[in-house]
């Protein structure tokens, strides 16, 4: 017994001695600089999604997205030399097993490509600033604003609900003295929106009607009843694609037949087969720095057509494979300028990122992308896209890339 | 006025489907004293094999082939825990239903994916309208099948000897045994039947004004069957009713009202369940129609 | 085992657990401290559960209380205009124990329900709290820092910082930063908070909660006072989440309510059901499995071949690691429902076995008991 205590033992030392604790420095190859997770032949980026809990769906199709723009990366010669690795870790939308999962990718990734979830990403801060990391975030809430490190693609919610307000106003006949219901997650995302929504209305003499929701919540029964109480001319949306549904199939189904306006993560195209389908064909607009997929522009038919040929059962979908490919595309072209510097550690990669200030993203995203200054979202242009089932992904742009004249003067927060 | 006639309306026929969900947690609760957390997951059973099979079997060969499928799994599931049933403690055997919620959960969530299944029920988006309030069809008859099933249930339970031997197993399991009850049995029946509940009730929940059938359904399940079945009264088929209703009422009202109740803070629908059910059980500890745990020595 | 086996058994483990932070990388550290802050929450939880036969599924919201008031007590207050969010400034070893009794005192405050109610009655309204908890935590954002969460000082003992510098520190030429310091304060809180809790078991008052658990009616003829000790076991189990709290704060440095509500709740009962009511250091073992399973389970499936990769369509290394861990928890439980603590207690004597099932009828007792009249 004793010897066997004793085996054990040894074992257990031996184990612990043998996982050896890496250094995460950097070192020089072939005259560039590189940093953690870069090697001669590979770089390895880490994407951190919920892929079993409630954005499972939406993670999938980001990662397929993604998937997509290395592979074809990495055909044509990858980076800098390198082919590019995506490591994937599921964190369940749950902030603390984030964490861990992120101390687990921190040490072997030169930068995290995509971090979704906004809980996530605040409970994720400290140690992003602390391990100097460049971190896409999936997800367009202001309050990463002004952290350096935090890449966003595209504008931020309240941008999109000031833009998408103003565009209800000019084409919509919504004028000052209307009310406007305005449906809202709790948390970053509706609370930012929110903010958006009464920037706009005490500029322009609108009054918003608040309902705030949880993200469990899909019945919206009660909420259209108090906006028909209140005798709304136009709803805005700013929760998931299954309350937008729900919202467009009660409004019209109780005869409040008004315009919607959802944020780009309000609509997937699956809700079109729903029996909410014809009230959201005839009512709903979709506001999105992300370009809508049947976009009439070189970069979006490839992509259509190489996602449709790799991916043949899964539709194309705004914030979900599109983002996903074009947050790949744009951290090549980072990888690239940091290749160019011959830096390729992780303050290579900052420094990259807030040299660009004009970012062509073929039209995937609205404008160009400027990231010279952190304090400010990258675009202040959305697209305004109505739905159109006979589309790839379900939405057809209604115009060009617009910039509303009050978002250009409106100082984003959290 | 209007708007309070409204959500009545929406108040109580949500608070149908609530019944119904809460129903099947309460009839496995009563029959065989284990707090069935796996029953959201059912619910999500039953939605999901009527939204992946409607489109070839038609609605009412989904519906049948969902009721019998998930009362199947929760055979199952009952059967697995049966069999230890009189080994472990109620609490022990709780967690074991949380595994199995895990398991199936992740697993329907997956095979979920990118989709929003629909249920392809036959109302669709369509509404009665009464007045100047609207219901959605569906909502009528979901009201109308709680109504007949509840009805049937209790008649079930007062009249057949299966009913009679649930309610002797719920009152004293040894001596119902030693009456030649066999609790086995009865057990699996209850199981069966909440299984067939929960996919009843899954179809009302997933169906409009709902959007569709996605991964969170199940959770969103619980969290009105726990409320619902603790402040009826957890052994209380009746109290059930009252409970789901009461939930939906509460929880439609609340949201309604948002404006004037921002005090609350916002968003205070979800949780309002839980308060009520807190403030009940702070006068009646067994639920408003709960069994009163008797001490004998 | 024998005592000398288990002695020489304990003190490798103490001597492992010492010299960890000098080769874990920082995924094992933070593993570690999520699975060190689970245990003490575990501890205080199987008090109640194990020992009283009350049963809760609210404890994250006392966990909650433990971590929010940590970070309210020590914190200076940030921000300003709307987004202010207040702090108090204290000591971090004085606002830890400020945490500690105000979720104590938040255990009180429940009382008047948990002396009420039991069994599954007392969990599923417990729920309650968690999702009012969450509520409130969103809402009140001037202490709370609302849905983003607030920061929380770092800690700090003696002029010593649990940070990476100040002083800095080198231990065989392994630095030692905020992580492997905040291993040691991890490790000391938890041996605390086991001995303590061993103390209660053993003493008066664990004897009196036993009681409660197998008679009340028998323990209150006995002539304990079932509703004060019912109330008092609570209040113990409340602390403890305030403590395992305070430790998760300092741990991650940030706090978010979504991180405290039903899941957290249901991992701590599952922990301390699998490790074995009323054992302490079951409660421990569990929360090894229950924590660290998951995430040891997605680091190492990703290297299994015939896992779907992420995008791809058929079961992924995620959806896997969920499904082992529920399936784990399923077979531990049919397979020995006393727990973890059963399995190494091994197999007693048939005597022992079938009293310890009927006494452990928690929240069932009004069942007559043939064998112990």
């Amino acid at each position: 017994m004793h010897r066997r205590v004793l085996a054990l033992a040894t074992a257990l030392c031996l184990t612990l001695a043998g996982c050896s604790k890496a250094k995460s420095t950097d070192q020089e190859s072939g005259g560039v600089k590189t940093g953690p997770g870069v090697t001669d032949s590979a770089i390895k980026l880490g994407v951190l999604v919920d892929l079993t809990a409630v954005f499972a769906g939406l993670s999938k199709s980001l990662v397929q997205g993604s998937d997509l723009f290395w592979s074809q990366q990495n055909a044509a010669g990858g980076v800098c030399g390198r082919k590019v690795e995506v490591v994937v870790k599921d964190h369940r939308y749950d902030p603390q097993v984030a964490v861990s999962l992120y101390r687990e990718l921190s040490g072997s990734v030169l930068a995290m490509q995509t971090v979704l979830g906004s809980p996530v990403m605040t409970a994720l801060r400290p140690s992003i600033d602390q391990d100097n990391m460049f971190t896409g975030f999936a997800g367009w809430s202001a309050s990463v604003l002004g952290d350096e490190r935090i890449v966003l693609l595209g504008t931020t919610y309240d941008v999109e609900a000031i833009s998408g307000l103003d565009y209800l106003m000019r084409e919509k006949g919504i004028k000052a003295g209307d009310k406007v219901g305005h449906v809202y997650f709790e948390g970053d995302f509706g609370e930012n929106a929110l903010r958006g929504s009464e920037y706009l209305a005490k500029q322009a003499g609108l009054t918003i009607v608040g309902q705030k929701i949880k993200a469990s919540d899909s019945d919206m029964s009660a909420q259209v009843a108090a906006f028909r109480a209140a005798g709304v001319k136009a709803i805005l949306v700013s929760a998931g694609p299954t309350q937008t549904a729900s919202v467009a199939g009660v409004a019209a189904s109780v005869g409040l037949a008004v315009p919607i306006v959802a944020n780009g993560p309000g609509f997937t195209p699956q809700l079109l087969d729903t029996p909410a389908g014809p009230a959201l064909k005839a009512n709903l607009y979709v506001v999105s720095s992300m370009a809508p997929p049947a976009l009439d522009s070189d970069a979006a038919q490839q992509l259509q057509t190489a996602f449709a040929k790799q991916y043949p059962d899964a539709p194309p979908t705004q914030v979900g494979s599109l983002f996903g490919y074009t947050q790949a595309r744009v951290t090549k072209e980072v990888l690239q300028k940091a290749c160019d510097n011959k830096d390729l550690t992780r303050q290579g990669m900052l420094d990259a990122l807030h040299s660009l200030s004009n970012v062509d993203t073929g039209g995937l995203v609205a404008g160009p992308l400027d990231y010279t200054k952190p304090q400010q979202p990258p675009t202040r242009a959305v697209y305004i896209s109505k739905v159109d089932a006979s589309a790839p992904g379900g939405l057809v742009p209604v115009g060009a890339p617009v910039e509303a004249e009050a978002a250009k003067t409106y100082q984003p927060a959290g | 006025m209007n708007q309070f006639v409204t959500l009545l309306a929406n108040g109580v026929s949500l608070g149908c489907i609530d019944a119904l969900i809460a129903l099947g947690f309460v009839v496995v609760f009563k029959a065989t004293r284990v707090v069935n957390f796996a029953h959201g997951s059912l619910v999500l059973l039953g939605a999901y094999v009527i939204g992946r099979v409607h489109e070839n079997l038609g609605f009412a060969g989904a519906v049948l082939l969902s009721v019998a499928v998930t009362a199947v799994v929760a055979a199952l599931v009952g059967a697995v825990l049966l069999r230890r049933v009189r080994l472990a403690e109620p609490g022990t055997l709780a967690v074991v239903t949380l595994g199995v919620d895990i398991v199936l959960a992740t697993d329907l969530t997956r095979r979920i994916g990118t989709d929003l299944l629909t249920t392809g029920d036959p109302w669709g988006a369509k509404v009665v309208t009464i007045g100047t309030v609207h219901i959605p069809q569906t909502r009528v008859a979901a009201a109308v099948v709680a109504v007949v099933l509840v009805v049937a249930f209790l008649s079930v339970l007062r009249f057949t000897d299966w009913g009679v031997a649930l309610r002797a197993a719920a009152e004293r399991q040894e001596t119902a045994s030693l009456m030649g009850i066999r609790p086995g049995r009865v057990a699996a029946a209850a199981w069966m039947l909440a299984g067939g509940l929960a996919a009843t009730a899954g179809l009302f929940f997933t169906a409009f004004p709902s959007p569709g059938i996605s991964g969170s359904v199940g959770q969103a399940a619980l969290g009105v069957a726990v409320p619902a079945a603790v402040l009826g009264g957890l052994d209380s088929t009746t109290g059930a009713l009252v409970g789901g209703l009461a939930v939906g009422l509460t929880a439609t009202f609340v949201a309604g009202y948002q404006d004037q109740l921002s005090f609350l803070g916002r968003g205070f629908g979800g949780v309002a369940p839980y308060l009520v059910m807190l403030l009940v059980l702070l006068v009646r500890p067994a639920g408003l129609f709960g069994g009163k745990e008797t001490t004998r020595v | 085992m024998s005592r000398p086996v288990r002695l020489a058994l304990g003190a490798v483990a103490v001597l492992l657990a010492l010299a960890a932070p000098l080769s874990l990388t920082s995924f094992w550290l933070q593993t570690g401290l999520f699975v060190m802050a689970s245990a003490v929450g575990a501890i205080g939880l199987t008090l109640l559960v194990g020992v009283t036969g009350q049963l809760s599924l609210g404890q994250a919201f006392f966990v909650a209380v433990g971590a929010y008031g940590y970070a309210f007590l020590a914190s200076d207050r940030a921000g300003a205009g709307e987004r202010v969010v207040y702090g108090a400034g204290w000591p971090p070893p004085l606002a830890a124990a400020g945490a500690v009794l105000l979720a104590g005192l938040a255990g009180v405050l429940f009382s008047p329900i948990a002396s009420r109610l039991r069994g599954i009655y007392l969990g599923l309204a417990s729920l309650g709290l968690v999702f009012l908890g969450q509520h409130i935590l969103t809402n009140a954002s001037s202490v709370t820092g609302g849905f983003n969460g607030r920061d929380a000082a770092p800690f700090r003992l003696f002029g010593f910082s649990f940070t990476a510098t100040n002083p800095d520190v080198v231990v065989l030429g392994v630095p030692y930063g905020a992580l492997e310091r905040l291993w040691y304060l991890g490790l000391a809180l938890l041996a605390l908070s086991w001995w303590y809790a061993r103390n209660l078991v053993r003493g008066r008052p664990g004897r009196a909660m036993a009681g409660i658990r197998d008679s009340e009616v028998a323990a209150a003829v006995m002539g304990v006072d079932v509703r004060r000790y019912k109330a008092g076991a609570f209040t113990v189990s409340s602390a403890y989440a305030g403590l395992a709290g305070v430790l998760f704060a300092v741990a991650y440095g940030r706090i978010v309510p979504d991180s405290f509500g039903l899941l957290m709740s249901i991992d701590l009962l599952a922990i301390v059901i699998i490790g074995g009511l009323g054992s302490v250091a079951g409660a421990v073992a569990g929360a090894v499995l229950v924590t660290a399973l998951p995430l040891v389970l997605s680091h190492y499936s990703g290297a299994l071949p015939f896992l779907a990769q992420p995008g791809e369509d058929g079961i992924g290394a995620a959806e896997a690691a969920r499904m082992l861990y529920g399936a784990a928890i399923v077979a531990v439980l049919l397979f020995a429902p006393g727990g973890l603590a059963q399995l190494v207690r091994r197999t007693p004597s048939t005597k022992e076995q079938d009293h310890a099932q009927t006494s452990t009828g928690a929240g069932d007792s009004a069942l007559p008991d043939p064998g112990r009249v």
